[in-house]
């Protein structure tokens, strides 16, 4: 067979051109064009390997280092970087730092990710640690600076990077919430997303052909390599994640950045390709991938619950156009991670096996296709609103204050909720409300009702609802369903009754 | 030119303060946004940077409360082009470019009235600075890129 019409290459060819210089290496975006362009018998027969790249925030990602041994030596049982605590899980001097561990003097701006990014800098850190002392380890407490070069071993050490894909997250409540997924505004004001689409690493190579144990990467701005699948990955709904390693000595703070979420904490952003060789046909194929064909879901992220709202299926086609339509409006959403940052990892990668400077390993093992993420055993249950709230006294609009007065004396109760006649909410006015309006003379209840009132869905966690009435130092909010219609009430005493406090 | 906010009490909604505050100091100011009611009103004047004083106090002998937003600014040094805020501004003085890095335009950015997308900069590129230290960043047209 003479080579023109050869159907698969292996990986050890490619090595071999790469290290010839004569591989033909794209990006993940040059390879979806050319297939477009010249169809996939032409791109199989020009192109070795594609390059692909993500740069996101990918709060499980970490550093393992190994400080070397103090004079007199210490067994560590705490210690500190910059402020912020890491944990030491095994002997003396070894510790883990996860991004997500935040300093105990700024704890939402500054975290394990700044740290991690200002070792790989080249920069100084200081590290305080303590100790009980032991006849083999005596000292009780250490305190230095280090960098990068002090240490024996500095690995990144990311146990779930480079989700497939991510949800597009919204908020639907009346207020702005900060989480993971950053800011949203009330009333679906925007909308944000995370991912590279087309550009991901596994969504070129969804079976994960060529990507598993072993698999050499790129990771931070310098080499790692794939050592498993990620924690809670779960590739039978495109939602596969990785597990991975690298040096961090050889890293760059451009592909390694802390990040900080406000009320959220902190996090990394980690810049990760991954070369997929092109094998056969049909890896063509699935590099050839669009964003027209990658979709996610959108979420209502202030449902405060494990299992939000779906609101609608959406392509990364749209989401990266700038604006969705949710619900019949039009919602501007935003990327969370860098897609400029993503195709600079693909771009440098490529460039890395164009200068023979990377070539390519064989995986020893697939990653897993079948494994799904459970949800947590629990063996106490957590009350929700719906278990606490009660039936609410209500009234309308044009009711006159003396009627309402004496609805509360009737009724022995601090609130009443003003709805209109499908029974939606309007107002609510309290008895204090009510005896001041009484005093000063006033009739109309419009003159003294609340007209923005925090409400309490019934599917919401009790501790949440709870934690919003001392928020707004108001003590009862009412239950509502997503069309505020009034279902009933939940108040601070219903939440003392079963909380206790 | 710096942008400041006029606030106008219930008395002082039906005088012709604005005009006034022209005409008597002769002055050149552009009027960025208004909501007037017979509640009050708010005014964001834009007005040049060697007057700011003169019309701040002018402002404040009629009754008025005056105050000079402070400007947004971002550091390009530190911003990762994640795209975060360009969503989250209303007046759309966030952009993203056909190279996919972020554009930012301050003529049209409201300043610290708003500052919407301060808070969330994952790489915290965006703050608010005083308007006096921002001059450098009034000397190009749009934004920081090309700085
Ligand atoms: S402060 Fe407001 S107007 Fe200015 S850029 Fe930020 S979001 Fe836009
Ligand atoms: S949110 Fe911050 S880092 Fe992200 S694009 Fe805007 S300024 Fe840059």
């Amino acid at each position: 067979m003479s080579k023109q019409d050869q159907k698969t290459r292996t990986i050890e060819e490619i090595n071999q051109k790469i290290i010839k210089g004569d591989a033909q290496v794209l990006t993940a975006e040059e390879m979806k064009k050319l297939v477009e362009s010249s169809g996939v018998e032409v791109a199989f027969k020009e192109v070795d390997v594609v390059t692909t790249g993500t740069f996101g925030a990918m709060c499980s990602s970490g550093a393992l280092i190994n400080l070397g041994h103090s004079d007199p030596p210490i067994k560590i049982q705490r210690a500190w970087l910059n402020d912020v605590e890491v944990c030491h899980p095994g002997a003396a001097v070894d510790l883990f730092i996860g991004a997500t561990n935040s300093c105990e003097k700024k704890p939402f701006e500054y975290g394990g990710g700044h740290v991690i990014q200002e070792l790989v800098a080249g920069n100084e850190v200081e590290l305080r640690a303590t100790a009980y002392g032991t006849d083999c380890y005596p000292r009780a407490a250490v305190k230095t600076t280090i960098t990068k070069d002090d240490l024996n071993q500095f690995y990144l050490l990311n146990f779930r990077n480079c989700y497939q894909r991510y949800n597009c997250a919204i908020n639907g409540s009346d207020e702005t919430i900060y989480t993971y997924m950053n800011k949203l505004l009330p009333r679906m004001r925007n909308a944000t997303f995370s991912g590279a689409g087309e550009l991901n690493p596994l969504m070129n190579d969804p079976d994960y052909e060529t990507i598993g144990f072993g698999t050499k990467i790129f990771l931070g701005g310098g080499q790692g390599y794939i050592i498993g699948e990620g924690t809670q990955h779960s590739p039978k709904n495109l939602n596969g994640t990785l597990m991975v390693k690298g040096d961090a000595k050889k890293m760059s703070p451009e592909f390694l950045q802390g990040a900080a979420f406000t009320r959220y904490g902190t996090s990394m952003y980690v810049g990760l390709g991954i070369p997929i060789p092109i094998l056969n046909e049909g890896l063509v194929r699935k590099t050839a991938i669009r964003d027209t064909e990658i979709f996610t879901d959108v979420i209502d992220y202030s449902v405060m619950r494990r299992d939000r709202p779906n609101l609608r299926k959406v392509s990364y086609a749209e989401l990266k156009s700038g604006a969705i339509t949710v619900n019949g409006k039009r919602v501007r959403v935003s990327s969370l991670s860098s897609l400029k940052m993503a195709k600079k990892v693909a771009q440098t990668l490529k460039d890395w096996i164009d200068e023979r400077e990377f070539t390519l390993t064989a995986p020893i093992e697939r990653l897993p296709l079948d494994t799904v993420v459970k949800p947590m055993r629990q063996t106490q249950e957590i009350p929700f609103v719906s278990n606490v709230m009660h039936p609410v006294v209500t009234c309308m609009e044009n009711e006159e204050i003396r009627a309402i007065a004496e609805r509360i004396v009737t009724k022995s109760v601090n609130h009443i909720v003003v709805i209109d006649s499908s029974g939606k909410l309007l107002g609510i006015v309290t008895s204090w409300d009510i005896t001041r309006a009484m005093a000063e003379g006033k009739k109309a209840l419009a003159d003294i009702e609340t007209r923005r009132v925090i409400t309490a869905k019934p599917d919401e966690p009790l501790e949440s609802a709870s934690k919003r009435m001392a928020q707004h130092n108001i003590s009862a909010l009412p239950v509502v369903d997503s069309d505020r219609k009034v279902l009933g009430i939940v108040t601070s005493e219903d939440v003392s009754k079963l909380l206790g406090r | 030119m710096a942008r400041i906010l006029i606030r106008l009490n219930e008395n002082l909604v039906s005088e012709p303060v604005v005009s006034e505050v022209i005409l008597e100091n002769k002055v050149l100011v552009a009027i960025l946004a208004a909501h007037i009611n017979s509640k009050g009103g708010e005014i964001v004047l834009e007005v040049p940077d060697e007057e700011v004083d003169k019309i701040v106090s002018a402002f404040r002998q009629k009754g008025a409360t005056v105050t000079v937003p402070k400007l947004i600014e971002i550091d390009s040094d530190r911003c990762f082009n994640c795209g975060s805020c360009v969503a989250l501004c209303p007046v759309e003085a966030i952009s993203v470019t056909k190279d996919l890095s972020i554009q930012f335009n301050k003529e049209k950015c409201v300043g610290s009235v708003c500052n919407i997308c301060v808070d969330a900069c994952p790489a915290r590129a965006i703050n608010s600075v005083r308007y006096s230290n921002a001059e450098h960043m009034r000397s190009s047209s749009s934004g920081y890129r090309e700085k």
